[in-house]
């Protein structure tokens, strides 16, 4: 497309030429994307996604104040994250990441 | 497919009649990782493998059975048993061995020595709840070839026998698949 038919399309119907166009644009519609803020957004131990509830806590179904499931997510040092109730389980065992083995430490709890 | 669906969603409505609520939960816990699990475990099973379960219903028990297609064990079908514990994936799968062989990594009695199995282990190559069962049936397979371990065995007779002597080895290898193809 030339720089003049840019033009033309840009005055659009104001200076009356709408019989030469051959589109004009009525509607956009943006799309946005998003992820969650982690390395891996799936725990590797239940297989469901961080931000949702754990295996557990969905069979459970339990609910906070807001009534959202209370099934908080733990970050390791290692910057490896689960859910909370599944990495307490497993440090029951063996204190160590499940997927990179380096020592157990948590670097912060929350969502 | 089909059995796998129905019995999830049998397991979801037979939660309210349940026992106590803790066994409950923990069965369905298990139950739910095993639906996943069991897809993918018969969509990845290596072509020496083939799985049974003796009832449809109960994902939690099964029969795999292994022939090697390549080293000392060709030519024999080794069937092994696979519970999967309530605990599971924080406990391994209890798996015995059902055929008598001679391995260094597998006694007589059918216990077998395979790191992914040991519940507690300091390294990466214990049991981790990101471990799945096509994990566990590659190990079992692998026995017969990559993983097979003649440094660390569990039947030490066996070890030595091959450390002296591979073809006397070999011989007792056959003769034992000889003996368990004979009862069959």
């Amino acid at each position: 497309m030339s720089g003049d038919d840019c033009d033309a399309l840009d005055r659009g119907d104001s200076d009356g030429q709408k019989s030469d166009k051959m589109f004009t644009l009525k509607k956009w519609n943006a799309v946005a994307m998003w992820s969650w803020d982690v390395e891996c957004d799936t725990c590797a131990i239940c297989r469901v996604q961080v931000m949702d509830a754990c295996l557990r806590c969905q069979g459970e179904s339990k609910k906070d104040s807001y009534g959202k499931q209370d099934c908080v997510v733990v970050w390791g040092e290692c910057n490896h994250s689960f859910h909370f109730c599944c990495m307490s389980l497993w440090v029951k065992q063996n204190n160590r990441c499940p997927l990179c083995q380096q020592e157990w430490s948590i670097q912060r709890m929350g969502k | 497919m089909i059995t796998l669906n129905r019995k999830f969603k049998k397991d979801v409505n037979e939660r309210p009649n349940g026992t106590t609520v803790e066994s409950v939960k923990r069965i369905s816990v298990r139950d739910k990782l095993l639906v996943k699990e069991v897809q993918e475990m018969n969509e990845n099973l290596p072509t020496t493998c083939s799985v049974h379960f003796e009832d449809p219903d109960v994902l939690s028990e099964f029969i795999l059975t292994v022939c090697p297609d390549e080293g000392y064990w060709t030519g024999g079908k080794f069937k092994f048993s696979v519970f999967v514990t309530e605990d599971y994936n924080m406990e391994p799968p209890k798996v015995k061995c059902l055929t008598r062989l001679w391995h260094p990594n597998i006694n007589v009695d059918g216990d077998i020595c395979l790191s992914l199995l040991r519940q507690t282990a300091i390294d990466e190559h214990g049991w981790a709840p990101t471990r799945r069962l096509k994990d566990v049936v590659w190990g079992l397979n692998s026995l017969f070839t990559d993983l097979l371990n003649f440094e660390d065995p569990l039947n030490i007779e066996a070890a030595e026998m091959y450390k002296k002597n591979k073809t006397e080895f070999q011989t007792k290898v056959q003769e034992y698949i000889a003996v368990t193809k004979g009862k069959r």
